[in-house]
């Protein structure tokens, strides 16, 4: 996998460059406030790790019929944005803000490549027309708070500068998570989201793209919500 | 003594003592009073609708090959897919008892739970109504979607408000409401009422569903799935954008953090709760679970046995209206908490149990009664096996037929996620029926049976007289028999030659090859009933599990 052996590249050199974001890594990794389950102990080197978490994510989100693009760093992850609003031809872009990562020089890359990109980071007061607005544009590109790799599922947060409609409208959604902030299972998503989050953020769980079985159990993808879904794992330092 | 510590560090909900949580539950009660005294009077009253006429529904769904086809390619499609995912998660058996075992802890606290519930919901910024039936909630709503000029009105997914029959009273004050559901969708075109739990069509196929489309929404025929879902998309994303109120359903209420937990696969939950600018979520009082980190629990399983996914495609955690700087979200969140004879299933031990239902719907495609004659045969909201205990306690003696329409395989207590004992409950409920002198009406061919197996029964408690019985009939009909059977007997026995072969007796005796344990008068009466209601199983009040620390 093309991917793989990116990320593992990426992996190794920001280990050796930068030895801190590794312990940022564990850290997540291991969520001290877990309920009833005991932070597993890493079996491996937190590089194999998030190989393995990575890999399970591409593997699972490509089985709910979601599109696992590629680990990347941000400069890479520019030009892939770009790349995959020309693939699909869209036109009208919207983007909110970024979690840890810095979303703006992705919506100028897209904006220099000439789609009409809508950034919601300093928008507000009026909001009427922004579902409207929304709804026009063919992609929207939201980074995830969290991502699960056992079932390829994202935990994407509505906040300030960031609609959670940015996962909903659009019939075309790409997803970016933050390489640190894989997690193995939903229980470890949960608990690091924590009841502070829950309580002040509406939070949508995205599991692939919009899908229905009401027309004699069989699968169809994209009803209401997005009908296709793009994501990548992007590795680079907290802002 | 109960500690609970969450994980935010709030104050342990079990540390207060039980009798000011009661008082406080009646203080929420009386206060749901008053509001309601000053709702409209609905014209429509609440009748019972449910009709004994069972057996005629049943007859006809039976001889209905085409509605039985659909079924058995939708059930049969769902029992692979849940099959598969269940094979392919280890942790599936260990995930049930657990989900189990913190759906009776909610039970056995669920007076200070819904308290604490509505505490942290108002504190998000909820505005929440207590509705101890069905009117009450109703009426709520109606006078919500008034306060504020609601003409357009878009619907998630949502069994409550099917119970509560919520749409008719909407249309009744002038609105417009919208199923946008795919399958509420479908069904609302066709007025009827869904035959399935999560999969309200099941009873269509794609070209009945592609003839309603082509004639309803003006397209031209296609019996296309994918085609039938992108019109019905086009048709409602309009829809959404107009609407003023979305009302949903909810699957888990988190007391810890005042959480409305919404699971569904097409994003139309989504909508409902984002779009408009008024939302109202209605739930039954079993749907609220302590804390934050109960909830993977449920997740992990639901999917799983409702659909056979491992997760629903989204899960949307809802804790109030939107905050300052955000741009979209409803900003008034209604949720309406609702008993309807709720608590009446928590008095009694026995069907207290079905209250952990999570409404996965697997029940329904697993039974072999609900297979042959569809969901509408039930004529009730909730159809299927665990509809025939939700049922009669939710709508009466209408209902009180259903716990009848069970074969007691027992397949439906083994796909339950939560491990309900259905057919124990049923058997209950049967009893039950028995005991209040029985409201119900068979129709005369199935009131000769009854008597007859009354009369069989009381037989059979003279081991001798029915050996002497046996074998004097034995003996009167070897004469007639031709090759081993039997072609025709007398009535009542005529019943049976009508449609086979009697075999003609012969050879050595049942009661002969039957040894001890089964003529043991003790064993018999231990495996006769299903009524002592002193449930051992599903006594939710033994020991609190609640974690500390």
């Amino acid at each position: 996998m093309n991917g793989l052996s990116k990320l593992i590249a990426n992996v190794k050199t920001a280990l050796a460059q930068r030895p801190q974001s590794a312990s940022h890594f564990v850290s997540t990794l291991q969520p001290a406030a877990h309920g009833d389950r005991p932070a597993a102990p890493l079996p491996v080197a937190p590089a194999m790790r998030l190989t393995e978490l990575s890999a399970q994510l591409a593997r699972e989100l490509g089985k709910v019929d979601g599109h696992f693009i590629g680990t990347f760093t941000p400069d890479e992850a520019r030009a892939e944005a770009v790349s995959l609003a020309k693939r699909i031809n869209a036109t009208r872009i919207a983007i909110g803000a970024g979690v840890v990562l810095d979303e703006g020089p992705i919506g100028r890359a897209l904006e220099h490549a000439g789609f009409a990109v809508t950034s919601y980071r300093h928008t507000a007061g009026d909001t009427t027309r922004i579902a409207d607005q929304m709804a026009q544009c063919d992609l929207g590109i939201v980074e995830a708070d969290y991502a699960i790799a056992a079932t390829g599922t994202f935990a994407v947060t509505g906040a300030a500068g960031r609609p959670l409609s940015l996962s909903l409208l659009p019939p075309i959604n790409l997803l970016i998570v933050h390489a640190s902030h894989l997690v193995p299972d939903l229980a470890a998503a949960i608990s690091a989201l924590g009841a502070g989050t829950v309580i002040n953020h509406r939070i949508a769980l995205i599991t692939g793209p919009s899908r229905t079985a009401d027309i004699e159990k069989m699968i169809v993808v994209g009803v209401h919500g997005p009908k296709q879904l793009y994501a990548m794992i992007v590795w680079a330092e907290p802002r | 003594m109960r500690a609970a510590v969450y994980a935010d560090g709030s104050k342990a909900i079990g540390n207060r003592s039980r009798l000011p949580a009661l008082i406080e539950l009646a203080f929420i009660l009386t206060e749901s009073d008053a509001a309601c005294s000053a709702t409209i009077s609905m014209s429509a009253a609440p009748e019972a609708k449910t009709s004994t006429d069972f057996f005629e529904a049943t007859r006809q769904g039976v001889a209905n090959a085409g509605l039985r086809r659909k079924l058995e390619n939708s059930t049969g499609r769902h029992l692979d897919h849940v099959g598969h995912a269940r094979a392919e998660f280890p942790a599936y058996d260990a995930e049930r008892d657990t989900a189990r075992r913190i759906k009776e802890e909610t039970l056995a606290h669920l007076d200070e739970l819904l308290i604490e519930l509505k505490r942290k919901l108002e504190a998000n910024g909820c505005k929440v109504f207590i509705a101890r039936n069905a009117a009450e909630a109703r009426n709520y709503i109606v006078k919500v979607a008034r306060d504020i000029g609601a003409h357009k009105i878009v619907k998630g997914k949502s069994m409550t408000t099917e119970e509560i029959e919520l749409n008719p009273a909407l249309q009744a004050a002038g609105m417009e409401v919208v199923e946008t559901d795919l399958g509420e969708y479908i069904v609302q075109l066709r007025h009827e009422r869904p035959s399935h739990i999560i999969t309200p069509a099941i009873h269509l196929s794609k070209e009945d569903i592609g003839e309603l489309f082509s004639d309803q929404l003006s397209i031209p025929y296609t019996a296309e799935p994918e085609a039938l879902t992108a019109a019905a998309r086009e048709r409602l994303r309009q829809i959404f954008l107009g609407a003023q109120m979305g009302v949903t359903g909810v699957n888990f209420a988190i007391a810890e953090t005042g959480t409305l937990v919404l699971i569904e696969n097409e994003g139309n939950g989504r909508l409902c709760s984002t779009l408009p600018d008024t939302s109202v979520a209605v739930m039954g009082i079993e749907k609220v679970i302590p804390r934050l980190s109960d909830l993977s629990h449920f997740l992990e399983i639901l999917a799983r046995t409702g659909t056979g996914q491992k997760l629903t495609t989204y899960c949307n955690f809802i804790s109030g209206p939107r905050r300052n700087g955000e741009l979209d979200g409803p900003r008034n969140v209604h949720v309406v908490i609702m008993d309807n004879g709720r608590s009446a299933m928590l008095a009694d031990p026995v069907l207290r149990e079905a209250l952990c239902c999570l409404r996965c719907g697997a029940c329904l495609n697993v039974c072999p009664v609900y297979r042959r004659i569809g969901g509408h045969a039930y004529n009730s909201v909730y159809p299927g096996p665990i509809g025939s205990i939700v049922s009669p306690n939710l709508f009466g003696s209408a209902a009180g037929h259903l716990p009848f329409a069970s074969t007691l395989c027992g397949a439906c207590r083994d796909i339950c996620p939560v491990k309900i004992d259905i057919p124990r409950i049923l058997l209950h409920l049967r009893w039950k029926e028995g005991l209040e002198g029985s409201a119900l009406t068979w129709p005369r061919k199935q009131r000769r049976a009854r008597n007859g197996l009354a009369r069989f029964a009381r037989m059979s408690r003279h081991p001798r007289a029915m050996r002497i019985l046996g074998r004097l009939g034995g003996l009167l009909m070897r004469p007639f028999a031709r090759d081993g059977y039997l072609r025709r007997m007398p009535p009542p026995f005529n019943q049976w030659t009508r449609g086979r072969d009697f075999p003609a007796p012969g050879g050595r005796h049942f009661s002969a090859e039957a040894i001890s344990p089964l003529s043991a008068p003790d064993r018999l009466n231990s495996t006769g009933s299903g009524t002592d209601s002193s449930a051992s199983n599903s006594s939710p009040n033994s020991n609190d599990t609640r974690a500390a620390g």
